[in-house]
């Protein structure tokens, strides 16, 4: 009879999947027996089909893309004003001067905070859930940005200024190259951070989204229905984070620090 | 004063002249008009504002109800994560156990989690304080497993050749030698404190800075509200600082360890 030990994979996958079935188990056996109270703390199988049922009849569905199209419009806003500024940050002395200090200090800043002044000034809608999604964003890439394009090696600038590359064509085609693997963890960073601001500012200011759905199923007392939600946001956040990586994976194959 | 001394600290003012210059056009641009009051309070309400919320004492107990909130599940992530990554690390059962749940709740945004744990613990302190500490628990685990795994083989050789008792060695070797990993898992989980805090002080609250932040936003006082805010981002810096100075005394050894 063959031993466990000659497959060191199948052991490596059977401890990885174990623990977690077995939690799982003891959850539905625990609230089969009705040692709690199913209404509070409903069964897993309950809730696994809670999900199936508001994904296929598509209440799921709209708040998923309202939370999903938000997230992804404030990182893209957020790559495409933090990039560039960052990449000056690195190049050019007086834009690090009077940028890297309001950055740093902003950085551990609890964004959230401004989600009234946001409503204030951007509505109750859409808008102003996208722009603090930015706002957060905006941070760590600009961070991440002007960190991969300070810490460049000089060898490259100055084969480039050597052969006549001018200063803008020099931040979009040696700089930019070159940063972008810390640009990447910008966007992995940023991509969490997305996620979760979205689903805060539904919770706080409505909107749909799945923000909101928790909060309605709360008030509803609805645990099935918070617990798919919450599974649904879980979800999203993961799916992000593993898009960013593997996107990683695929444009910086070619790159000097990947190597 | 030293020469090093001053010219630390005209790096400190050069920093700080940005930040100056910030809120100098944001005055300049409210006296002149450019930015209404309706849009944008001025910089100088604002800060008579926090004067007299400072002069009058009403944000002392919203601070402490604040502070009590997000220090019990601060204190308890930190106390639970630092025994639970230790017990990882050492005990290979705990790793495998607790290793899948922690990749299943990592990705959860847990401010997410504020209306569930509600629903279970109700809308008072507790369920805020519950979700604060898992928050906070994570980063700390994580850092902490990663910290006492990653302990150099020939620190524990040489004291095992010693004759040192295990127990010994988790106290005198294995815990000063992950404390960099640990002091780093615990300041994320002093920003991510401060989030959930505020977050779930704005679902539902009666009190704490973040209830305050809402209702002044709620009727209208930007003024008052933004003071709040700056005096909430002002107290998060301030205690990242005083973190890292108790650190950099406590870790003056650390150095010599490389």
């Amino acid at each position: 009879m063959p031993s466990l030990t000659e497959h060191p994979r199948l052991v490596a996958a059977l401890t990885r999947v174990v623990p977690v079935t077995l939690i799982l188990l003891a959850w539905e056996g625990v609230t089969r027996a009705g040692w709690v109270n199913p209404f509070v703390f409903p069964p897993v199988s309950e809730i696994a089909m809670r999900w199936l049922a508001l994904l296929i009849d598509g209440t799921l569905c709209f708040p998923l893309w309202e939370t999903l199209w938000r997230a992804l419009a404030g990182l893209g806003a957020a790559i495409a004003v933090g990039v560039p500024l960052g990449l000056l940050m690195g190049r050019v002395r007086w834009a690090e001067w009077f940028f890297e200090p309001l950055f740093s200090f902003g950085f551990p800043l609890p964004k959230i905070a401004l989600i009234p002044l946001y409503v204030h000034w951007f509505g109750l809608f859409s808008l102003s859930k996208v722009m603090l999604i930015f706002t957060d964003c905006l941070f760590p890439m600009v961070i991440f940005t002007y960190h991969g394009a300070r810490g460049l090696s000089q060898i490259y600038l100055w084969s480039a200024q050597s052969r006549g590359t001018g200063r803008v064509r020099m931040l979009w085609r040696v700089v930019l190259p070159l940063s972008l693997a810390s640009i990447y963890d910008g966007v992995q960073v940023a991509v969490v951070v997305a996620v979760l601001v979205a689903v805060v500012s539904e919770m706080v200011s409505g909107g749909s989204g799945l923000g909101q759905m928790m909060i309605r199923a709360y008030r509803h007392g609805d645990v099935r229905t918070a617990f798919a939600t919450l599974l649904t946001i879980s979800l999203i956040g993961y799916a992000l984070y593993k898009a960013a990586q593997w996107l990683r994976g695929r444009l910086l194959f070619w790159h000097v620090a990947e190597s | 004063m030293s020469s090093r001394a001053r010219s630390y600290w005209a790096g400190a003012l050069a920093r700080l002249l940005p930040l100056a210059l910030v809120l100098a056009a944001w005055q300049a641009a409210s006296m002149s008009g450019l930015l209404p009051k309706a849009v944008l309070p001025s910089f100088g309400e604002v800060a008579a504002s926090l004067g007299a919320m400072l002069r009058s004492g009403e944000i002392v107990p919203h601070t402490l109800a604040s502070f009590a909130r997000a220090g019990a599940g601060f204190g308890v992530a930190v106390a639970g994560g630092i025994v639970l990554g230790i017990l990882m690390a050492q005990v290979r059962f705990v790793e495998r156990a607790v290793e899948p749940v922690l990749l299943l709740i990592y990705p959860v945004p847990k401010p997410a989690l504020i209306p569930l744990f509600m629903i279970w613990l109700g809308i008072g302190d507790f369920s805020k304080v519950t979700v604060i500490a898992l928050a906070c628990l994570v980063p700390v685990v994580i850092a902490t497993f990663n910290g006492a795994r990653g302990v150099d083989e020939m620190l524990l050789w040489s004291a095992r050749a010693r004759g040192t008792s295990e127990r010994r060695i988790l106290w005198r070797v294995v815990l000063p030698a992950a404390l960099p990993q640990i002091a780093a898992g615990v300041r994320t989980a002093i920003a991510v404190a401060i989030i959930v805090l505020v977050s779930s002080e704005f679902i539902s609250a009666e009190t704490g800075l973040g209830y305050l932040i809402f209702s002044y936003g709620g009727v209208g006082a930007d003024d008052a509200m933004l003071a709040v805010v700056i005096y909430l981002a002002a107290l998060g810096y301030l205690l990242d600082r005083l973190y890292l100075a108790g650190l950099r005394r406590l870790m003056a050894w650390h150095a010599f360890a490389h």
